[in-house]
């Protein structure tokens, strides 16, 4: 208890006699956690929009004759040879037209006259719900086309394309923002923690002089780069909240963003989010002691 | 059932301990000294004879080239990095220069030297203020270290190397910038601490200290011992094989 009394002391020591290099790397991490974490935002939602989107996501298989059982168990094989589906649903020619029937309403009324069997027979493959899915979707559907008695294939491909490239997008942002993060993380925690060590340079030979144990000498360095990260992750994420619910109010009304889930992080993200960043000024730190304090 | 073990009777155990400093400079050439716990020992010789090197070998501030070191039991030489801090906590120094913060308070100076073992603030406090009416410093409890005249700094740093009450005490020159009455303020703490059970090791030149001493008195020259049998200041070359320990008188 003693121990980190003594430690806390020499901290706040170290943090106040380099203030104004604590203020910069503070607000560096503040802001790299911020850029990362608001993209990583956007992403996460992104990925429930998808689900979402999901629901609807199928591949219609347009038959030029309705498949009997074992043509149809027949189908079935083929299809999932070329990949794990969620479900595949055979719609004969007069389902689709209670299906169509169902969907006019009110109007069903201009099919009167109009044979049952006018629709063709179709297969609708439902495939998995990932995001892996709409990568591979196109070339499913290339695949499906090739399939004997298939007049055309049909699926969300514009949608899902753009959708696709958004989330590659945002891949690389987050990858990019996220190597900022570690760099300025640990660079800017070390470069300050060194500047502590060389102000700090006589008292420390003094304590190892005095009988300090490394420990005793090590540990302040360790607890200003934990506490960098902390209070800098906390920071971001608070700046990060507000802008959050800047956006919300801003979209709040009949823009389409009230139509879709854009939630905030969970509190084990936001923990998880901040003590990743404590932990990365703390290898920042431990760097810096290992380069630049010879015991 | 086995009993306690005993504290070593020697404190300090040098075997033929040879220091040199690149790229060939000798500092100290096998010398072999033995001073027992509980003794005061004044270690004199002129300026470069190897005083200083002595004390640093002792408190691990360096490691010899050749020969053994032992401390209170610690085999100086063997002893990790990352333990070094069980022999500086049994040795406390006052360096010849002085190794104050001048950025921070007399209190601090003194402070830091118990802090680092974990001392209540309160006992800090008492000690640090008895140190200071003891070397005559009660008024300079608030001044900057680097404020004091050497005098005063020197005092400083003999009150931080005794703070702790360590089994063993190495004053490096700890009365070279004092007027005789704070050197006999200072002499008179040391003794003190001497007659608690700790050892202690004074490296001067300053003979008014040891003229008329009842303690040991070991000379160096030339980072040899000076034989006994030798006439002191004569410059001539000691006995290379016989360790030199000078009878209390």
């Amino acid at each position: 208890m003693r121990f980190w009394a003594v430690v806390l002391r020499h901290t706040c020591r170290n943090m106040l006699h380099t203030w104004k290099s604590q203020c910069m790397t503070l607000f560096t991490v503040s802001l790299s956690v911020l850029i990362f974490t608001f993209f990583y935002l956007i992403y996460s939602n992104a990925l429930h929009i998808g689900e979402e989107l999901d629901d609807d996501l199928r591949l219609v298989v347009y038959l030029d004759e309705e498949p009997a059982p074992p043509l149809q168990e027949e189908y079935r094989r083929k299809i999932l040879k070329f990949d794990q589906v969620d479900r595949i649903e055979f719609v004969g020619r007069e389902q689709a037209y209670k299906r169509f029937e169902h969907i006019l309403g009110e109007n069903s009324d201009v099919l009167t006259g109009v044979p049952t069997d006018f629709l063709p027979a179709s297969i609708e493959v439902y495939p998995v719900r990932s995001l892996d899915s709409l990568s591979r979707i196109k070339r499913f559907s290339d695949y499906l086309q090739t399939l004997p008695g298939v007049l055309k294939v049909q699926y969300g491909k514009e949608w899902i394309e753009r959708f696709y490239a958004f989330i590659q997008l945002m891949r690389v942002i987050i990858i990019l923002s996220g190597s900022l993060l570690i760099m300025t993380t640990t660079f800017m925690v070390a470069h300050t923690i060194r500047l502590t060590l060389f102000a700090r340079q006589q008292e420390l030979e003094l304590l190892r002089l005095v009988g300090a144990t490394n420990n005793y000498i090590r540990m302040p360095f360790l607890l200003e780069g934990a506490l960098q990260g902390c209070i800098g992750a906390g920071c971001g994420m608070g700046a990060l909240l507000v802008l959050f619910n800047w956006i919300t109010l801003q979209f709040a009304g009949p823009a389409a963003i009230t139509l879709l889930p854009f939630v905030f992080f969970d509190w084990p993200a936001v923990f998880a989010i901040i003590g990743i960043a404590t932990l990365l000024c703390v290898v920042g730190s431990f760097s810096a002691i290992r380069r630049f304090l010879h015991l | 059932m086995n009993p306690e073990p005993s504290p070593p009777s020697t404190m300090i155990d040098l075997i033929k301990v040879s220091k040199v400093y690149p790229p060939d400079v000798q500092a100290i050439t096998d010398i072999s000294l033995t001073v027992a716990r509980g003794e005061l020992v004044f270690l004199t010789g002129m300026s470069g004879a190897g005083k200083t090197t002595l004390l640093r070998l002792i408190s691990r501030m360096e490691k010899p080239t050749k020969g053994m070191v032992d401390v209170a039991g610690i085999d100086v030489i063997k002893l990790p990095q990352r333990n070094i801090h069980l022999l500086r906590r049994k040795v406390g120094m006052a360096y010849q220069d002085f190794k104050l913060l001048p950025e921070r308070t007399v209190a601090d100076n003194i402070a830091i030297a118990m802090e680092v073992v974990y001392c209540p603030r309160s006992f800090i406090e008492k000690r640090t203020r008895e140190l200071l009416a003891q070397l005559d410093l009660t008024r300079k409890y608030h001044t900057r270290a680097g404020e004091l005249s050497r005098g005063e700094q020197q005092r400083v740093a003999i009150a931080r190397a005794v703070a702790n009450n360590p089994e063993i005490v190495l004053a490096d020159e700890p009365t070279g910038n004092l007027d005789a009455e704070t050197t006999g303020r200072v002499m008179a703490l040391f003794k003190q601490l001497n007659r608690k059970g700790a050892t202690l090791v004074i490296a001067t030149h300053d003979r008014s200290l040891f003229q008329d001493t009842p303690h040991r008195v070991i000379e160096l020259r030339f980072g040899r011992l000076r034989s006994p049998h030798e006439a002191p200041d004569q410059g001539g070359e000691a006995d290379e094989d016989a360790p030199v320990m000078f009878e209390e008188t």
